[in-house]
C-alpha cells in the first residue's frame, strides 16, 4: 500500500517528517518498507496557456507560443496533441524535472526553444508519454506546478499483514496514525446516498456467505474524460495508472476507503439485472485485461442476463467496461468472503488491487462508505447525477461485543496497565468501551481486582474478534518497546536429549579428526540408486516420492546419504580440491515397517515414513594434512575405519566389530561391515570401480554409512574408570604366523583370549609377508601389556601367557607363534 | 707379602692439565675425564693400589690422590665452562632450523556452520532451561498447518509454498503428507504428549518449494522455541529473546519488537536485533504469545496456561554471525567455504 502523505494529511497530520512517521508506523505494526518521492525535485515548471502553434522549418516540430500569465515563451515541441487555448506544463529555462533533469534554453533547427513542454511521464505523474500533458481548463494559469500539485510529496510504501486489511486504505492508515501519535483524526464527511431500488437493476445474491452485502449506485449523465491533474498525480503517487475520470474515481475511493469499487456502463449491461452467483461449468468471461477466462463452479461471478460480466472481487469484465462514450454508470461496492476471492485469484493467478483487499477481509458494515466516497468524487470530476443506491444486505450483522478482562491483559502482557489506560488505548482506535456487568464468563464470580470491559470494535476492524486480539492492540498502541524484559524460570535444567547430545559429540570428534561436515539436500533422482549399483530388490529402492519436487533429479526422498555426499565430493574435486574427507549426519526416509515405524501421524492415523539418522562418510585423495617433509599418503580403508572408531569412542562405546563383507557399490575385497555388540551398524569401504566410473569420482574414492541412531541411542555411555596399577606392567611381543586370508580381527581375538583377563593392551605393530614365511602365509606381530590387579607379574607369568596364547592361536585360527629372533628384532624398532 | 712401590698420582695432574686443555669438544672432555677419573680411569687405578700399602703410606698416598682428584675436577670444570660456552655459541647456532616452516598439524576438519549455529542456539536456550527436541521432517498437513491455526483456506497458506509427499500409505488422502514448512509441528507433538509446563527448543530442517538464490533456499533450517506454563507473559518472551540475542551476537546486542501477524500467535511480534558486528538493526525472527486456539488444539486450557513461541531462521543467524551474504554458500558444501570455520 502506497500512502502519499499529502493525501493522508487531509485526514490526520501529526506534524512528523516522513521518516519519523515511517518509524512510528513500523513500530506500531504497519511496516514501512520504503519512502519514495516519485515527483520530488520538480522546479520551474508552470501552468501555461498555448497561444499559438507554428511550424519549425524543415521538421515535424512545432514552435509553440505559451503564456504563463506574465510573459510569453516560445518553445519547440515535437508533440501535437494539444490546441491553442489548452493549459500545459511548461518547463522554463533553469527548470528541473524528477531525476534531476535540467532544462535549458537551446537551439533546435536554428530555432531558439525557451524551455520544454512536459508530458505526464516526464513529470513522474503516470506513464502517459503520448503527448504533452494537457491540464484541465480551470487549472491556475501561471501557477508553479510543484506547489499546485504537491509534487514534493513523500509516499510511504507499507507492507500490510494479512490481519491488517484495514490498512490497505488511506482512512485505515489515518486511524492508526491518529491512535499512535495522538493527532486529531478528521475523516471527510460522507454524503448520504439516496437509498432505494430506483437503480432499475435488481440484485440477487445466491450465497450470502460468500457475498454478504452488495450495493449498486446508479449515476446518470457523466462525461468521461481525463481526470483533473491533482487526481492523476495522486493516483500515480499511490502506484495506480490514471485512466479516465470515472475509473480514477473508483480507484481513488478504493485507495481511500479500502472498498474496491467497480463501474459498469449501464447500457452495456444486458437485461438490467445483476446476479451474484457461482459460475456454471463451461461459462467464460473476458476480463478487463482482455483475457478470456474459463470459469469453474467454485468461482463467484457477477452476471447479467447474458452471463458472467465480472469475477467477484477479482476483476470486472470487458463487455460492460466504461469508455469515453459512457454516460450512465452503475457503481458496485460489495463485500465478498476472503476465501471465495482468494480461491479464484489463486486459480487464475490473477492478483489485483481488489483481490488483495478482499483476501484480507473487507467488512460488509462499511460498504456504503466506499459507495458514498466514490459517488461524490465521480460526480465532482465527471459530472452526472446520483439516481439511487440499492443496498442488498440479507443478514445485517452488528459487531459483537468482546469481554475484556483487564487483569488478564496485565498478566498476559506482563505490564501494569490500569483499566483506564486500557480503555483509552482501545478508544483511540474507535472501539466502544463500557464497563461490563460484573460477572465473568461462565457465571464465575470476579476476583476483587478483576475488571471487565465490554469492548465493541469499530466496523473498520474486522480483525478484532476475540479477547487476545485486543491484547495485541493494547500492547502495540501502548508500545511494544514499553514491555519489560523478564526471564522465565522453567523450573528444570534444560539441555539436549541423550541421543542428541551424543550426536553432537560424534560430529565434533569427527571434525577434530579431520573430517568436514557437509549438509546436502535430502533429495535423490531415479538414476542415483542405479549409479550406486543397488540391485532391484534392495530396500533402499523403496523410496518416498514427492508430489511437486524441485526437479526430476530431486523427485524422491533419499534412502542413502551417499548420492548427495558423493555429489558434494565430486563438486569439490571439480573445483580442484583433490583431498576431500566429508561426513554428513542426516535422516534418510524409508517406508515404515513394524520394526522401523514412522512418527505418529496424528488423530487421522496418517502413515509417515521412518527417518533413521545416518552418518555418511566420503573421502578421496590424501587423508593426512600435506607437509613438505613427509610423503603424502592416500586415504584408504583404515581412514574410514578410523572415522567409525572416532564416532564410537566419542559416545563411549566398545570397539566395533569389523568383518570383511560385500555391499552393492563397494569394492568386493575392500569393504568392512561394522557391528556393535552384535548389531549391524554399517559399512565402510572403497567404492567399486564401476560406482566410481558411474559417478565420475576420483579413483579409490572411499565411502561409508553408519546407523548413527543406533550408535547414539542410549546417549553417551559413561566409562568405568580403569585405575592403573602402580606396579610395573609386563610388556612383551608375540608374532603370529598364520594363513594370509585369516582376518586380523580373528587373530587379535585369539591373542586376547589366550592372554586372559590381565591383558590391558594389545596393539598390532607389524604385518609381514615374505618368502621365508612360505607361500600364503603372513605374520602379525602384537605388542602386549599385561597388568594384574593383585600383584606384580614376573617372567613365569609371561611364559604362561605366551603358552596360553600359543594354544589359543592354534585352536582358533590355526596359527603358531614365531620364534625366530631376527624377525622379532626387525620389528622392535617399530614397536618402541 | 712384597711391598709394591707406592704409585705416584701427581703425574696424572699434569697429564690431565694437558689433556683437558687439548679437548676441543665436550665429548672429548668427557672422554678425557673418563680416562683419568672414571671407573676405569688412571687415577682410579692408582687408587686401587692403596690396598697393598701399609697404613702410613696409604694415608699419605690417599691424601695425595684426593688432592689430585680435586685439582683435576677443578681443571675439568674450568675447561667445561669454556667448551660449554663455545658449544652454546657455535654448535647450537649451527643447529638452527627455519622456525617459520609450516606447523605439523593433524588434518583440519570443521563443523558445518549451520549445525554449529544450531549448537550455539541450543546452548543458549538450554541455559535458559529449555530442552531441545526434534521432530520428523516429513509431516502431516494436520500437524504442519491445521494444528498451527492455519486451516485449509487460510490466506497464510499462500506464504508457504509447500512440497507435498506421496503418502507412504496409498490409502491416506493426497495432500495429507508434506515436508514440514517450519519446525512448529513439534510444538503440537510435544504438547499432545505432555502437559504443561513445556519449555522446548526445536531445531531442524525445513522445506519450501522455492528456487535457490541469494536469499532463498528450498531446504533450510529453523529453530522454534515454545514455553507454556502458568502465568507466562509477553515480558517473559521479551526477556528470553533479549538473552538469546546476547548469547548469539554478544553482550552489546539488543532487541526491538514490532507488531506482526502469525496465525498461531496473538499478540505477535517481529523482532529486530541490534547486532554489534553489523552495526545496524536487522530483522531476526517472528514471535508471539501462543494463540488460544493452538493451546486448545493441543488439549491445554488457555485459561490455565499461557505461553510464548518464536521461530528463527538458522541460516539468517549464521549469516549475521559470520558475515555471509549469499544463502547458497550453505548448500554448496565447498571446502574452501568450510575452511573459514
Amino acid at each position: 500500500m502506497r500512502v502519499p502523505l499529502s493525501w493522508l494529511h487531509r485526514s490526520v497530520d501529526p506534524g512528523l517528517s516522513a521518516e519519523q512517521l515511517a518509524s512510528t508506523l513500523t513500530l506500531g505494526g504497519l511496516v514501512v518498507e520504503a519512502i519514495h518521492r516519485p515527483t520530488a525535485g520538480t522546479r520551474g515548471v508552470v501552468v501555461a496557456r498555448v497561444e499559438a502553434i507554428g511550424p519549425v522549418p524543415s521538421s515535424k516540430l512545432s514552435l509553440v507560443d505559451v503564456y504563463d500569465g506574465r510573459e510569453h515563451h516560445e518553445i519547440v515541441c515535437g508533440a501535437s496533441n494539444f490546441a491553442v487555448g489548452d493549459l500545459v506544463p511548461a518547463a522554463l529555462p533553469g527548470a528541473t524535472l524528477p531525476g534531476a533533469v535540467r532544462i535549458e534554453r537551446r537551439t533546435i533547427r536554428n530555432v531558439v526553444s525557451n524551455g520544454m513542454l512536459a508530458s505526464a511521464r516526464e513529470l513522474g505523474v503516470g506513464d502517459d508519454h503520448r503527448g504533452i500533458w494537457v491540464l484541465e481548463a480551470d487549472a491556475p494559469l501561471g501557477a508553479d506546478l510543484s506547489e499546485w500539485l504537491e509534487l514534493d510529496d513523500a509516499v510511504l510504501d507499507l507492507e500490510i499483514n494479512p490481519d491488517r486489511g484495514y490498512a490497505l486504505s488511506i482512512f485505515g492508515v489515518a486511524h492508526d496514525v491518529a491512535a499512535l501519535t495522538g493527532a486529531e483524526l478528521r475523516l471527510p464527511e460522507l454524503p448520504s446516498l439516496p437509498l432505494g431500488t430506483a437503480t432499475g437493476v435488481p440484485v440477487s445474491i445466491a450465497d450470502p456467505d460468500r457475498c454478504p452485502r452488495f450495493s449498486l449506485t446508479r449515476i446518470e449523465g457523466v462525461a468521461v474524460g481525463p481526470s483533473p491533474a491533482w487526481l492523476q498525480r495522486r493516483l500515480a503517487a499511490a502506484g495506480m495508472r490514471p485512466i479516465s475520470n470515472v475509473v480514477d474515481a473508483t480507484n481513488h475511493a478504493m485507495l481511500e476507503t479500502g472498498h474496491p469499487v467497480h463501474a459498469y456502463d449501464l447500457v452495456r449491461l444486458a437485461g438490467a439485472r445483476i446476479d451474484v452467483r457461482q459460475a456454471a461449468t463451461g461459462e467464460t468471461v473476458v476480463t478487463l485485461d482482455g483475457v478470456q477466462r474459463a470459469l469453474d463452479p467454485g468461482d463467484l461471478v457477477i452476471a447479467d442476463a447474458s452471463g458472467p460480466v465480472g469475477l467477484a472481487g477479482v476483476m470486472g469484465g470487458a463487455s460492460t467496461e466504461v469508455d469515453e462514450t459512457t454516460t450512465d454508470v452503475l457503481l458496485e461496492v460489495a463485500a465478498f468472503s476472503p476465501t471465495a476471492v482468494l480461491r479464484t485469484a489463486r486459480r487464475l493467478k490473477l492478483f489485483t488491487e481488489a483481490s488483495s483487499r478482499f483476501e484480507k477481509t473487507v467488512p460488509p458494515q462499511t460498504v456504503l462508505r466506499g459507495a458514498a466516497r466514490c459517488a461524490a468524487l465521480l460526480t465532482h470530476v465527471a459530472g452526472g447525477r446520483i439516481i439511487a443506491t440499492d443496498d442488498v444486505w440479507p443478514q445485517p450483522a452488528a459487531r459483537e461485543v468482546i469481554r475484556l478482562r483487564t487483569d488478564r491483559v496485565r498478566r498476559h502482557l506482563g505490564m501494569d496497565l490500569p483499566d483506564q489506560r486500557q480503555a483509552e488505548l482501545l478508544e483511540s482506535i474507535e472501539c466502544r468501551v463500557e464497563p461490563s456487568a460484573q460477572v465473568a464468563e461462565g457465571g464465575r464470580a470476579l476476583e476483587p481486582n478483576e475488571g471487565l470491559l465490554a469492548v465493541t470494535p469499530p466496523d473498520y476492524r474486522p480483525d478484532l474478534r476475540i479477547e487476545v486480539d485486543l491484547d495485541e492492540e493494547i500492547a502495540r498502541l501502548h508500545g511494544y518497546e514499553q514491555i519489560p524484559e523478564r526471564v522465565p524460570c522453567s523450573g528444570r535444567a534444560g539441555g539436549r536429549r541423550p541421543a542428541h547430545a551424543a550426536r553432537r559429540r560424534v560430529r565434533e570428534a569427527l571434525a577434530g579428526a579431520g573430517w568436514t561436515e557437509a549438509i546436502t539436500f535430502p533429495f535423490i533422482g531415479p538414476n542415483d540408486l542405479d549409479a550406486l549399483g543397488l540391485p532391484p530388490d534392495d530396500p533402499r529402492r523403496q523410496t518416498v516420492a514427492l508430489v511437486n519436487p524441485l526437479s526430476q533429479e530431486e523427485s524422491r526422498l533419499r534412502t542413502s546419504l551417499l548420492p548427495g555426499l558423493l555429489r558434494a565430493l565430486r563438486r569439490n574435486v571439480n573445483r580442484q580440491a583433490a583431498d576431500v574427507a566429508m561426513f554428513e549426519v542426516g535422516a534418510v526416509f524409508l517406508p515404515p515397517t513394524p520394526q522401523e515405524p514412522g512418527a505418529d501421524g496424528g488423530a487421522d492415523g496418517i502413515t509417515l515414513p521412518a527417518e533413521p539418522l545416518l552418518l555418511g562418510l566420503a573421502a578421496c585423495g590424501h587423508f593426512e594434512a600435506l607437509r613438505h617433509d613427509r610423503p603424502a599418503r592416500p586415504a584408504d580403508l583404515a581412514d574410514l575405519l578410523g572415522a567409525a572408531d572416532t564416532a564410537r569412542r566419542a559416545v563411549g562405546l566398545p570397539l566395533l566389530e569389523v568383518a570383511a563383507g560385500t555391499e552393492p557399490g563397494y569394492h568386493p575385497g575392500r569393504t568392512a561391515r561394522l557391528s556393535l555388540e552384535g548389531t549391524a551398524i554399517g559399512v565402510v569401504g572403497e567404492l567399486h570401480p564401476r560406482t566410481i566410473a558411474a559417478l565420475q569420482l576420483p579413483a579409490r574414492t572411499h565411502a561409508g554409512e553408519l546407523r548413527l541412531d543406533l550408535l547414539t541411542a542410549e546417549g553417551v555411555r559413561l566409562a568405568a574408570a580403569v585405575v592403573p596399577d602402580a606396579r610395573p606392567p609386563l610388556r612383551f611381543d608375540v608374532a603370529v604366523l598364520i594363513a594370509a586370508d585369516v582376518p586380523a580381527a580373528a587373530v587379535e581375538a585369539a591373542v586376547r583370549e589366550g592372554a586372559g583377563p590381565s591383558l590391558s593392551e594389545c596393539r598390532l605393530f607389524d604385518v609381514f609377508t615374505g618368502p621365508q614365511l612360505g607361500e600364503g602365509r603372513k605374520s602379525l606381530a602384537y605388542a602386549l601389556r599385561l597388568e594384574a590387579g593383585d600383584g606384580a607379574l614376573n617372567e613365569i607369568d609371561e611364559q604362561a601367557a605366551i603358552t596360553s596364547i600359543e594354544q589359543a592361536v592354534a585352536r582358533r585360527v590355526d596359527g603358531r607363534l614365531r620364534r625366530d629372533d631376527s624377525a622379532g628384532a626387525a620389528a622392535q624398532d617399530q614397536r618402541r | 707379602m712384597s711391598q709394591a712401590p707406592p704409585a705416584n698420582p701427581e703425574p696424572l695432574l699434569d697429564e690431565g692439565r694437558e689433556r683437558f686443555a687439548a679437548a676441543s669438544s665436550l665429548d672429548e672432555l668427557d672422554a678425557a675425564k673418563a680416562s683419568l677419573v672414571g671407573r676405569r680411569g688412571a687415577l682410579t687405578a692408582v687408587q686401587r693400589t692403596l690396598g697393598g700399602l701399609d697404613e702410613r703410606q696409604r694415608r699419605d698416598v690417599g691424601a695425595r690422590i684426593n688432592a689430585v682428584r680435586a685439582a683435576l675436577a677443578e681443571l675439568e670444570e674450568q675447561r667445561r665452562a669454556v667448551l660449554t660456552e663455545e658449544r652454546d655459541r657455535v654448535v647450537l647456532a649451527a643447529e638452527a632450523v627455519d622456525v617459520t616452516l609450516p606447523a605439523r598439524t593433524a588434518r583440519r576438519g570443521s563443523l558445518h556452520p549451520i549445525h554449529e549455529t544450531i549448537d550455539a542456539m541450543v546452548d543458549v536456550m538450554a541455559n535458559l532451561g529449555f530442552t531441545a527436541v526434534e521432530g520428523p521432517e516429513v509431516e502431516t498437513d494436520w500437524f504442519n498447518f491445521q494444528a498451527m491455526n492455519i486451516p485449509v483456506d487460510h490466506p497464510a497458506r499462500g506464504m508457504h509454498d509447500t512440497i507435498y509427499v506421496q503418502p507412504p500409505n496409498p490409502a491416506d488422502p493426497p495432500g495429507s503428507v508434506l515436508l514440514r514448512t517450519h519446525t512448529s509441528p513439534m510444538q503440537t507433538r510435544t504438547m499432545l504428549a505432555q502437559g504443561p509446563p513445556v519449555y522446548i527448543a526445536v531445531p531442524g530442517r525445513t522445506y519450501r518449494q522455492e528456487t535457490a538464490d541469494a536469499t532463498h533456499l528450498p531446504v533450510f533450517h529453523q529453530m522454534e522455541c515454545l514455553a507454556v506454563d502458568e502465568g507466562l507473559s509477553f515480558a517473559d518472551l521479551r526477556g528470553t529473546l533479549a538473552e538469546l540475542c546476547r548469547g548469539l551476537f554478544g553482550p552489546g546486542a539488543r532487541i526491538r519488537m514490532r507488531p506482526d501477524h502469525y496465525p498461531f500467535t496473538e499478540p505477535s511480534a517481529d523482532v529486530d536485533a541490534w547486532v554489534p558486528a553489523v552495526g545496524d538493526w536487522v530483522e531476526l525472527l517472528g514471535s508471539g504469545m501462543v494463540h488460544p486456539n493452538v493451546l486448545r488444539m493441543a488439549g491445554y486450557d488457555p485459561e490455565q496456561s499461557s505461553g510464548f513461541a518464536f521461530g528463527m531462521g538458522v541460516e539468517r543467524v549464521a549469516m549475521l554471525r559470520h558475515g555471509i551474504d549469499d544463502l547458497r554458500s550453505f548448500a554448496d558444501n565447498d571446502l574452501r567455504f568450510f575452511s573459514s570455520f
